[in-house]
């Protein structure tokens, strides 16, 4: 489904992916984790399609498709989610009128007329339930003085509505209490099927025990220096990154 | 009729051999003397610096003439109610006008002023001249001196209506470029509760200059909510002069939309003549193109225990430019005001051109006053995150500067009106022209 060769990436002058290497396969759950400043939001906003960031280098495909050649909004039409780290506030635009726009969108990319008004609050209703999201939000401006637990449950709710072939979820999980933890990983499950893929970026061990991966990458310093299973996860728990960071530092 | 270049002459010789004029030869006789005094305002007047004079005063005009209107005109204006009360004017004189039969009994005026100055002297006379603004005005005295007819509206104590009344004003042309001015009188009496939608349109294509000047009063408890719409075509240049005496207890609530017009020049001037009143002025732009929208707006804290609130918020295309100046007077035993002011500008390219300058001149201590003005582009970060929703660039931007207009917007509180609003605004947002849309003949249901 994805296929990450060699990517590089730059802001301001500034080389921040230093050739990453990655593949993702449908049915696939794979973990990002490494220390902070690492690149991992770097990469998923080069996914995403962050202009910001130049691509310098290296190859992405996505579903066949050269992911670097599509504008975001073609990517997101094409299947592809970012979970903010950092969700943005859109005032004045309610949450409503925001996904029915996207909804709309992903709809007549895939060649479907819009769904009229009833069917469309249907539609939210149902995928707010699996997402356990509080009703009051619907009317409220995007993200808007919402708290940081609720702006997560927020993004889960729009992969839920946008059912993406492949969700980035970055560290949706910091910030919850336990109990908002496990509706985020639970939504996050119910989603999951055997042709869509996730990657989770997160620091903690927690919730890989609620989402559980196949495959952990550590990304340090612009590149994936260790790829492992679950295993690699309680490791790291353990003993922190100063081993992997240290070996990295001598390759490269 | 021959056709006057304004800056080599003067409007005295535009309107000489003409008669009727709305004010008393005494006081117009002032009005003519002051212009000894005060000049047409050039790029070095001060207030009006950024007032593009050149771009009107380089066309001849004529006087525009008592004309008529089509019926099928005024279909387009979706928000409009011919069943309702409402006030007709063409190049500032009286065209037609209703008061729907159940509100007959209860004495309103809905009319021509210079009617009005033979059925009701008693309570025209000294509220028709009140030269009350802080800084002489040119136009203003302009249009003391040779005002000929505007609409009258006369809401008499203790009456409730709930439906608005309109005051339509066209510039129409039957050949050439037309100057025309128009005087208006609205008094809201005590206790009253009323709206008003004041729309400004024109039909033709000729350059014209129109200069308005509205004074209203609200009486004592008096709750009135004035609709501005200034929808003069793209060759319009239009200069309004808006006064407002606020008694006790009265509360005066106004939304300005200010759509087209070559050069739009507000003039409000608020004076809060006795305690516990309110005034609320918002105000939405959009210039495109060369277009200038100047709002220029003072208020008078003269009484304690008053409040103002000034929102302006202007999205600037093109090559346009926006001037904003909030002036607010308190005056030193105006205690416990409340004022506040912001000016909001979202400017779209890197030719468009704000002046945002809030004056604030306050003697009294105990007050609260605040101020704000920002000016900046669309927000990045929130359209990237709209895009990786699927959503495209153009679709997201118009969804963000909706946005920004919304909370003046979702105010205007007579539905039929907001949705004409709405309507214009959104074309307006997905790229569409103010040339095209200015013309009365765009409408949600055309
Ligand atoms: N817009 C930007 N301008 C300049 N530097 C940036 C920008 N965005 C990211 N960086 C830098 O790139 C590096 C990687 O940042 P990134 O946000 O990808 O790290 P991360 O692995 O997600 O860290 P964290 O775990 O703290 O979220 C950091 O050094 C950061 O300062
Ligand atoms: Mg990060």
């Amino acid at each position: 489904m994805l296929k990450i060769t060699d990517l590089k990436a730059e802001v301001d002058g500034k080389e921040i992916l230093r050739g990453i290497n990655l593949e993702v396969k449908p049915g696939e759950v794979h973990a990002i984790m490494g220390p902070n400043g690492s690149g991992k939001s770097t990469l998923a906003s080069v996914l995403a399609g962050r202009d910001i960031f130049k691509v310098t280098g290296g190859k992405v495909e996505f579903k066949g498709k050269n992911l670097l050649n599509l504008i975001p909004e073609e990517r997101s039409r094409e299947g592809i989610f970012l979970a903010f780290q950092y969700p943005v506030e859109i005032p004045g635009v309610s949450i409503t009128n925001f996904m029915r726009a996207a909804v709309d969108e992903h709809r007549k990319h895939k060649g479907f007329d819009p769904m009229n008004a009833s069917q469309f609050l249907r539609y939210m209703k149902e995928k707010k339930a699996l997402v356990e999201l509080d009703a009051k939000l619907e009317g409220r401006a995007v993200n808007e003085g919402f708290s940081g637990g609720e702006k997560k449950k927020n993004e889960i709710f729009q992969m839920a509505m946008l059912e993406p072939d492949l969700a980035i979820l970055d560290e949706t999980d910091s910030g919850l209490d336990i109990d908002a933890l496990k509706v985020v990983a639970n939504g996050v499950n119910k989603l999951k099927t055997k042709e869509n893929a996730t990657i989770v970026i997160t620091h903690y061990q927690r919730l890989l025990d609620y989402i559980v991966p196949d495959i952990i990458h550590v990304l340090y310093n612009g590149r994936i220096v260790k790829t492992g299973g679950r295993e690699l996860a309680l490791e790291l728990e353990k003993y922190g990154y100063d081993e992997i960071k240290k070996e990295a530092d001598k390759r490269f | 009729m021959t056709q006057t270049n304004i800056k080599n002459k003067t409007f005295a010789d535009l309107y000489s051999g003409t008669k009727d004029f709305l004010l008393p030869n005494i006081v117009r006789k002032k009005s003519t003397n002051l212009f000894d005094k005060i000049k047409l305002p050039n790029n070095k007047t001060e207030n009006w610096r950024k007032f593009n004079s050149d771009s009107i005063f380089k066309h001849n005009y004529k006087l525009g003439k008592k004309l008529s209107v089509e019926t099928k005109d005024l279909d387009s204006l979706s928000f409009f109610e011919p069943s309702g009360n409402y006030v007709i004017l063409v190049n500032g004189f009286f065209h037609s006008g209703n008061v729907k039969n159940t509100d007959l009994n209860n004495n309103i005026f809905i009319g021509s002023l210079k009617d009005a100055q033979k059925t009701h002297s008693e309570i025209i006379s000294g509220r028709l001249n009140t030269q009350n603004t802080e800084t002489e005005n040119y136009f203003s005295v302009l249009n003391d001196a040779y005002a000929k007819d505007g609409a009258f509206i006369y809401v008499p104590e203790n009456v409730i209506l709930d439906e608005p009344i309109y005051i339509m004003h066209f510039i129409q042309s039957d050949n050439g470029n037309i100057f025309s001015q128009n005087r208006n009188l609205i008094i809201a009496g005590k206790n009253t509760a009323f709206k008003i939608i004041h729309t400004y349109h024109s039909l033709s294509s000729d350059f014209s200059f129109n200069n308005s000047l509205t004074d209203i009063f609200a009486d004592e408890k008096a709750q009135l909510e004035y609709y501005l719409f200034e929808g003069e075509g793209n060759t319009a240049a239009h200069v309004n002069n808006i006064n407002i005496n606020s008694e006790k207890g009265s509360s005066f609530k106004s939304n300005i939309v200010t759509f087209c017009g070559s050069v739009v020049r507000n003039n409000i001037y608020a004076e809060f003549k006795n305690e516990f009143a309110e005034v609320n002025l918002q105000g939405i732009y959009m210039p495109d193109k060369e277009q200038t929208v100047d709002n220029f707006i003072e208020i008078k804290h003269a009484k304690p225990n008053c409040r103002s609130n000034q929102i302006f918020k202007g999205i600037i295309d093109n090559k346009a430019v926006a001037v904003f100046t909030g002036k607010v007077f308190v005056a030193k035993d105006a205690q416990k005001t409340d004022s506040a002011q912001s000016n909001q500008n979202l400017l779209l390219t890197d030719y468009a051109r704000v002046h945002s300058r809030p004056q604030l001149e306050i003697y009294a201590d105990d007050v609260v006053c605040s101020h704000g003005s920002t000016t900046g582009q669309l927000d990045n970060e929130a359209l990237f995150y709209m895009k990786t929703r699927g959503i495209p660039e153009k679709r997201a931007k118009t969804m963000l500067m909706k946005a920004f207009l919304r909370d003046v917007t979702d105010k205007i509180n007579v539905t039929g009106y907001r949705e004409y609003v709405n309507f214009l605004i959104s074309k307006r947002l997905k790229g569409q022209s103010p040339e095209s849309l200015c013309s009365v003949k765009v409408c949600p249901s055309c």
